[in-house]
């Protein structure tokens, strides 16, 4: 057996919140104990009340999660400034929790710390790693590849980084009762546990191709020779730059026609710097991107049937999706379809849980290592034999 | 559901609406910085396309003056070989003709000298001896020596006058192949044109020349070069005049005329007029007959380069001028300047 059940408020006042969501899940759970979690909530929250809240409910459970631009859940469906628990409660899937601290200053520390952690109380090989670390202070990519040194690289990671409503100044992460900066929580699944996931962005390059001339890691300094932050605002205009260069993520050519995406997520005025979510390399051809909303929900939708049409099982029991901030803001009022289309492929009554993040982390294909993406809706299904 | 229940509720859809209400206007001031933004990512994104543009249709165009420069170089470089050859040819031939019509130049003059002595000693016989043997009278009897006696000088004018062609001939052609020897030389225009109408006498036969020829300077240039150039405008004229004639023919039509007018201006530039009474070109195309493979003649007639070359030589290789003027049905003029220290 494998459940999930699932609580969602969007009261602001965080008590009110999060004593409503456990109600909710409470009521789900029907006396089952529940092992672990995963809680989304928006950043103005009072999170240290919430964490504390869960453990007095349910003491000891292995919960991880962070801060959104946006949460979703099959109850309440597309929200911000809400909070979301999915909690599970299984006897054939074993669910351990880790934490790596310092992301930024050792992510081969961090990552190393919290797969650990977690790998010490496992009795049999992880399946899957959920993971929900910081964007802001360390690179994408760097922790990705951490966790997959340490993990092993054919176990997938899913997941997305914490993110704070668009005001990219400080996101935090949850491990048990902790709230978190610059932090790594992972949730490791073993056991008779089924999953599939699809990945896809709808993305397209606009702008002719340009060279990256000046880069060091997810820094880029200069791009046809010209200062990477001179660069964008040519593009965007001086003046609506700032709010919106983030959306407009770099499409990285590493062929003719194909290409990966990086979102920048911060720039230095005074050298005319720009950085980005993950590394970029010095000389890639790239290209400014921008996409419609019909492009980003079909997107959505080739995700959500790549999980389905993989699923290895019959019945998933829960449903997590994670999509990224930028599609959020572009689609606008119709946010609320991404949710809504996956009920148009699954069952209406299948827990779902999600948030929008600052970058997205899944395998492109199945049983390939995991990739960290942005501007992408990735789509996992979790259930046991 | 209580009072107390329902109270509970109100405040918490007040909470919620409030909360709503400030993302409200949080939203709509991101949607307009939104719209601003995609507004001026779509204007840079136009302009540059449009600049990207431009400089693809310039690419394109400089490659398609590039392939033109190459094939015309390729051309020349053909031409140039075949003129070398030919002017090698031409000085053999010019030389082997030399000698045995020196000989024969040379001995005309005797040979009249010792046949009006023959014709002094036949009248000396007359004279003194009126009465030959019979057999002599019957020998003699088919030879009209009065005619012989009156046709022989006429003969010899002939052979002097064809000698003289010859001569001539064989002088246009070493000057000719001389001309054509690499690099820069002092120059007589007058001597070179007049060399060229010698060699293309067959083609002009039923074309009247008329020379007007000014003082010029010697003008230093690359001969053999601008000897093309001028052949090529001359046979320009020729095949304008023929195409003409094909047009005109069984009508009555003006004689055929190319004028060759040169002068020396103040500015020290030397002046080469042609001007023929041939076909004429129309306006739509008269911009481009210098371009490169653009031709008005049947396929097979002619490539195209001629006055392309001529252009070449004269303006890029001396820094001179061509232009030309012309007039469909009456003829077309090319006035050539070049400075007389090119």
């Amino acid at each position: 057996m494998f459940k999930s059940v699932i609580g969602h408020s969007n009261d602001p006042d965080s008590l009110m919140a999060i004593t409503e969501v456990i109600n909710e899940c409470t009521r789900s759970l029907a006396g089952i104990k529940p092992q672990a979690g995963i809680l989304f909530t928006a950043v103005d929250f009072d999170h240290s009340l919430i964490l504390q809240k869960i453990q007095d409910t349910f003491p000891g459970i292995a919960l991880i999660g962070g801060t959104t631009n946006g949460e979703i859940s099959s109850i309440l469906e597309f929200q911000q400034d809400s909070l979301t628990l999915m909690l599970f409660a299984s006897d054939t899937v074993e669910i351990q929790p880790g934490l790596g601290l310092n992301a930024s200053k050792d992510p081969e520390q961090a990552a190393q710390q919290a797969i650990s952690q977690a790998m010490a109380h496992s009795t049999a090989q992880p399946k899957l790693c959920l993971t929900f670390p910081e964007s802001l202070t360390s690179s994408g990519v760097v922790i990705l590849e951490s966790l997959k040194r340490n993990l092993g690289e054919n176990i997938p990671i899913i997941g997305g980084m914490t993110a704070d409503d668009y005001a990219f100044e400080k996101t935090y992460q949850f491990f048990q009762d902790q709230v978190l900066s610059d932090a790594i929580p992972v949730l490791l699944f073993s056991g008779d546990l089924l999953i599939s996931h699809g990945v896809a962005s709808g993305w397209t390059p606009i702008s002719p191709k340009s060279r990256i001339t000046k880069a060091k890691d997810n820094v880029v300094y200069e791009i046809e020779n010209q200062r990477a932050l001179d660069f964008y605002q040519q593009y965007l205009g001086p003046e609506t730059f700032a709010a919106n260069y983030a959306i407009h993520a770099l499409a990285i050519f590493d062929s003719q026609d194909r290409y990966y995406m990086r979102a920048p997520n911060s720039y230095d005025p005074d050298i005319g710097s720009v950085t980005f979510f993950a590394d970029i390399p010095e000389q890639a051809i790239v290209q400014i991107t921008d996409a419609s909303r019909e492009d980003i929900l079909k997107a959505s939708e080739t995700s959500l049937q790549e999980a389905i049409t993989h699923y290895p099982g019959t019945n998933p029991a829960s449903l997590l999706l994670v999509s990224c901030a930028a599609r959020r803001r572009i689609l606008g009022t119709l946010t609320s379809q991404e949710y809504q289309l996956a009920t148009t492929y699954l069952p209406q009554k299948l827990p779902c849980c999600g948030f929008y993040a600052y970058g997205e982390i899944a395998p492109l294909q199945q049983h390939s290592q995991s990739k960290f993406h942005n501007k992408t809706f990735v789509t996992l299904l979790l259930g046991d034999t | 559901m209580g009072d107390r229940q329902q109270i509970e509720e109100f405040e918490k859809t007040i909470r919620i609406l409030r909360k709503k209400l400030a993302r409200s206007e949080k939203d709509r001031k991101q949607i307009e910085s939104d719209v601003a933004a995609k507004e001026a990512l779509l204007k840079t994104v136009i302009h540059k396309l449009k600049t990207s543009k431009t400089t693809l249709e310039q690419r394109t165009q400089d490659l398609q003056d590039a392939l033109d420069t190459m094939q015309l170089m390729q051309v020349q470089l053909v031409q140039s070989a075949k003129m070398s050859v030919l002017g090698q040819t031409t000085a053999g031939i010019a030389h082997e003709i030399n000698n045995p019509i020196g000989f024969i130049y040379s001995n005309l003059d005797h040979l009249d000298e010792y046949i009006q002595d023959l014709f002094k000693l036949i009248h000396l016989y007359h004279h003194y001896l009126p009465s030959p043997p019979t057999q002599f009278y019957v020998d003699s009897e088919d030879i009209d020596i009065e005619l012989i006696e009156e046709d022989i000088p006429q003969i010899l004018q002939s052979m002097n006058r064809g000698t003289q062609r010859i001569r001539d001939i064989v002088l246009a052609l070493r000057n000719f192949s001389r001309l054509h020897e690499a690099g820069y030389k002092a120059v007589d225009i007058h001597k070179s044109i007049d060399n060229i109408l010698m060699l293309l006498q067959q083609k002009l036969s039923g074309i009247e020349v008329v020379k007007n020829y000014g003082e010029l300077p010697l003008l230093h240039c690359s001969a053999g070069d601008l000897n093309q150039a001028l052949i090529n405008i001359l046979n320009n004229a020729i095949n304008a005049i023929a195409i003409k004639n094909g047009q005109t023919e069984g009508q009555l039509s003006d004689p055929s005329v190319i004028t060759i007018t040169t002068q020396y201006q103040s500015n020290q530039q030397v002046v080469v007029n042609f001007k023929d009474n041939g076909t004429g070109i129309s306006p739509e195309i008269i911009d481009k007959v210098f371009d490169p493979f653009f031709t008005t003649q049947e396929i097979g007639q002619g490539i195209g380069l001629g006055l392309t070359i001529a252009r070449q030589i004269i303006v890029d290789q001396h820094g001179g001028h061509i232009d030309i003027q012309s007039e469909l049905g009456r003829g077309t003029e090319f006035l050539i300047r070049l400075s007389s220290q090119c």
